[in-house]
């Protein structure tokens, strides 16, 4: 008898338990949802809000046309079940946390990777998997440098195309033993072969360095992106290219990049970010102009105030936007770089070298380029963009207008 | 409803708790009822009229057999079964396998069943089974009908088993719809076990999922026989930590709630023949075929051809029932054949051989089923164990050599949990370790489980199909 009653007690520590871990995250989840999260710093993303209920209208006609019988509803369509779930676990109390009890214990169990990124065999690089374009898919996207080269032939200027390697190909030694969605190379040496019409740089061999790209980032760091300047200044076959004065000085050390926020590995710590053009070149002769909204406004080169949020390589000349053009009076030439992120850290050292430097992106950029070329005295056009963004971006076919 | 989402156990199972346990006994049928509807409406709120329309069509079907039965019109009650058999078997092909005889048809040319594009309703084909066996059961006279519409409401939508099984039979049941014991002692043990089953699914089941996903995706030009072999052994323990974890969490969720629930899974994969398989694996499906379409039938007391005839249909039904696809029906027949062949005659031979022998011919049969099971086209189907007996690209590849490393940890464990080892060492501690090391696994098994769930990123719910 007194057995019994002391198993009932335990049976009964064991059920204040469990209801204790539900009810006690249950209402936390309540209060959350009550005062949700606008966006997550970690993962650097919006998060999930609460849905709108919508019934809808009733509508015969649709309904006996297939479509579904409550007009712009979201209940009876299911849609707004998901996104009450979703918002549950967005919303979900000490999220950061749990994302990061999840890496850890994908790595207790010695997983080499995590949501999509592989864990350096030195504990603290993080790669994004890479994937390569299929052979038809690369041999239209290399198809649009030749058109463009071919459009561009009238206007005398020459075209250059070159593609930043992916981590994964500079520092493949610090990859998981036989990892597969890495960049072997294989699309920059396809890419050389395809491309006829314009001129190829191979900037493959040009990034060796334990500090060329971030740690928790995709990105090229300002060392990075000077070893690809000199890179590119020796295939332009510049003699003497102007050098930045100085060293790399250092302006955070609490940069977590995109690759760090889609893993959740919060024992990996933070990389540090440089610059190494001074504001305004060594001589005070760089201005930047800027077209964030479309309209030309002067800006700063480093924009420091993007230091305190957690997309940090936005300090870059302010982040993404249509076109954005550095002029150095006692620079040389005239450049126009189609360009993604990577271009951002590179432009500063291009700006000691050349007179002007468009930065034009495709993505946001709907203007007819080969116009844009003759009406400013464009002398070089430049197609930069990572291995990666390659193969993904569907803004490639513009050039060819 | 899915049981593997924060919503679900912070707030739905909370609210159910609640709700439930301050109601009063007599009214928590109705309360369980309403819940349930709410658990199945979740998804597709219009499908709740499926529900209201088995309930109703289920319960006064019930009502005329016992009528009939009363009055001694035996060829009434019949005429009523066979109708609440109709009218399920119906509700299931019009559902499940409309599109695909209609796809079917179309390849022959012919067009007079246009194509519905009806999303399957979930656990259709567990609840139609359920409540098909409520008429059967009260005709045999093994149960009493139900002359409460609540109480049988609560049957058929009773949400802890109604998407993913076990699939009950209303004999198992009746007693406990009306009288059913509340106790902390049932409480704790429904928590140990909804515990272990929410842990199979979200630490084991989705942690091998994408290893299974990566080589169902390899094209086969780059398929190598490790990888195919690999791949399938992953989707194995998938679809068993899954599934079993899914019925660990029905009887768990059961117990909580007052119910027990049968068992639906015995160590499968400890299995030393196809036959044996069958016997551990989904229990509740094949006592269900065999109760209500293999005895009818005859069973195995008639003549050897009639057997073997009994035997096809059945495990043709149970190949279809599992998708309304070409490739479970040839899943279901290819158990078909192994089985007969065992009855026949190989079974005796096996029994003689030594255990691990037998323990590897009864994987390799079970292997090679779920390839038929989980590829779906037939042509990849074709490639595929093409690949698995080396006529692939090659033995290994270095994608193969990473794969294999990266899951090995997780595969050890697999191979582990799906043997009664930890069960057995459980039982060597000693009581008062047990008591100690209980709570402690219990909250790492519901703290990583729901770290995991918040994580989120891997988490399908494999029974869309059945």
């Amino acid at each position: 008898m007194k057995d019994n009653n002391s198993n009932k007690k335990y049976n009964l520590f064991i059920t204040v338990l469990f209801c204790v871990f539900i009810f006690g995250f249950g209402i936390a989840l309540l209060i959350h949802m009550a005062n949700p999260t606008d966006f997550s710093e970690q993962e650097n993303r919006y998060l999930q809000q609460a849905p709108k209920f919508k019934l809808g209208t009733p509508d015969w006609k649709g309904f006996t046309e297939g479509r579904d019988f409550w007009k712009g509803g979201n209940f009876f369509s299911g849609e707004f079940m998901s996104d009450f779930e979703e918002f549950v676990t967005d919303q979900f109390p000490l999220r950061d946390e749990w994302i990061q009890l999840k890496a850890l214990g994908e790595r207790v169990l010695q997983k080499k990777e995590n949501n999509g990124v592989y864990y350096g065999t030195d504990g603290k690089t993080l790669f994004a998997k890479y994937t390569d374009p299929s052979d038809e898919e690369l041999r239209k996207r290399v198809g649009y440098m030749n058109t463009l080269g071919v459009n561009l032939i009238d206007a005398g200027v020459p075209v250059f195309f070159s593609l930043v390697p992916d981590k994964s190909y500079v520092w493949a030694d610090l990859l998981p033993d036989n990892a597969p969605n890495v960049d072997t190379g294989a699309m920059n040496e396809a890419a050389k072969e395809l491309t006829s019409n314009a001129y190829y740089f191979d900037l493959y061999n040009a990034l060796d360095g334990a500090d060329s790209y971030y740690r928790t980032d995709h990105h090229w760091t300002v060392m990075g992106a000077k070893r690809a300047y000199d890179s590119l200044m020796e295939q332009f076959m510049i003699p003497n290219p102007a050098e930045p004065e100085g060293e790399p000085q250092m302006v955070s050390d609490a940069f977590y990049g995109t690759t760090w926020s889609s893993c959740g590995a919060g024992w990996i710590p933070p990389d540090e970010m440089h610059i190494w053009v001074p504001e305004g070149g060594p001589h005070g002769t760089i201005s930047v102009t800027g077209y964030p909204e479309g309209k030309p406004i002067e800006t700063p080169m480093y924009n420091l105030d993007k230091l305190q949020v957690k997309d940090k390589y936005a300090m870059y000349l302010g982040g993404n936007q249509p076109l954005c053009v550095l002029r150095n009076s006692e620079g040389r030439g005239k450049l126009l770089v189609v360009r993604d992120s990577y271009s951002d850290s590179l432009a500063p050292f291009l700006a000691l070298q050349f007179q002007e430097v468009h930065l034009w992106d495709l993505r946001y950029n709907n203007m007819s380029l080969k116009q844009y070329v003759q009406d400013n005295g464009i002398q070089y056009v430049l197609v930069l963009y990572s291995a990666s963004n390659f193969s993904t971006d569907i803004n490639l076919s513009k050039l060819t207008r | 409803m899915v049981f593997s989402t924060p919503y679900f156990l912070f707030l739905y199972f909370c609210a159910v708790l609640l709700f439930y346990y301050i109601t009063p006994l007599k009214l928590r049928n109705l309360v369980l009822l309403i819940l349930n509807l709410i658990f199945y409406g979740w998804g597709e709120p219009v499908y709740i009229l499926i529900m209201f329309a088995s309930i109703g069509i289920d319960y006064t079907h019930g009502m005329l057999v016992t009528r009939c039965k009363a009055k001694g019109n035996l060829r009434g009650a019949k005429m009523a079964v066979a109708s609440s058999v109709i009218f399920n078997l119906a509700l299931l092909f019009f559902f499940k396998y409309w599109d695909f005889i209609a796809g079917t048809l179309e390849g022959f040319g012919l067009h007079f069943m246009p194509k519905l594009g009806l999303s399957l309703p979930i656990g259709i084909s567990f609840y139609t089974f359920q409540t098909m066996s409520y008429t059967i059961d009260v005709y045999r006279g093994d149960a009493r009908s139900q002359k409460n519409i609540i109480t049988f409401g609560t049957f058929v939508t009773l949400f802890p088993q109604l998407i993913a099984g076990p699939i009950i039979k209303y004999k198992d049941l009746d007693d406990q719809l009306e009288h059913r014991v509340h106790t902390v002692d049932k409480f704790a043990s429904g928590v140990q076990r909804f515990t272990v089953g929410l842990s199979k699914k979200v630490l084991l089941a989705n942690a091998i999922g994408p290893l299974w996903d990566n080589y169902l995706a390899t094209p086969a030009a780059e398929l190598t026989t490790v990888g195919a072999w690999l791949g399938i052994l992953a989707f194995s323990f998938q679809l068993y930590f899954d599934f079993s974890g899914y019925s660990d969490m029905a009887i768990g969720l059961g117990r909580m709630l007052g119910f027990e629930f049968l068992e639906n899974f015995n160590y499968p994969y400890l299995s030393k023949s196809a036959t044996e398989f069958w016997r551990r694996w989904h229990i509740s499906l094949g006592s269900w075929f065999r109760e209500y379409l293999y005895f009818p039938l005859g069973g195995s007391r008639v003549k050897k051809g009639r057997m073997i005839f009994n035997l096809l249909v059945v495990w043709a039904a149970t190949g279809i029932w599992h998708g309304a696809s070409w490739n479970f029906l040839l899943w279901g027949l290819f158990y078909f054949v192994c089985l007969v062949v065992e009855k026949l005659f190989l079974l005796k031979h096996i029994q003689k051989l030594p255990g691990w022998l037998s323990h590897i011919y009864a994987l390799f049969l079970v292997l090679i089923g779920w390839t038929i099971f989980a590829v779906e086209d037939l042509g990849h189907m074709g490639e595929y164990f093409k690949a698995m007996f080396g006529m692939g690209a090659g033995f290994i590849n270095s994608d193969t050599v990473y794969y294999l490393m990266n899951y090995l940890p997780i595969l050890i464990i697999a191979v582990v949990a799906s043997t009664p080892l930890a069960k057995n060492l459980w039982h060597k501690l000693p009581e008062t370790a047990r008591k100690v090391v209980l709570p402690v696994c219990l909250m790492l098994g519901l703290v990583m489980s729901t770290a995991y769930l918040v994580d989120g990123t891997y988490n399908p719910f494999l029974y869309f199909r059945f």
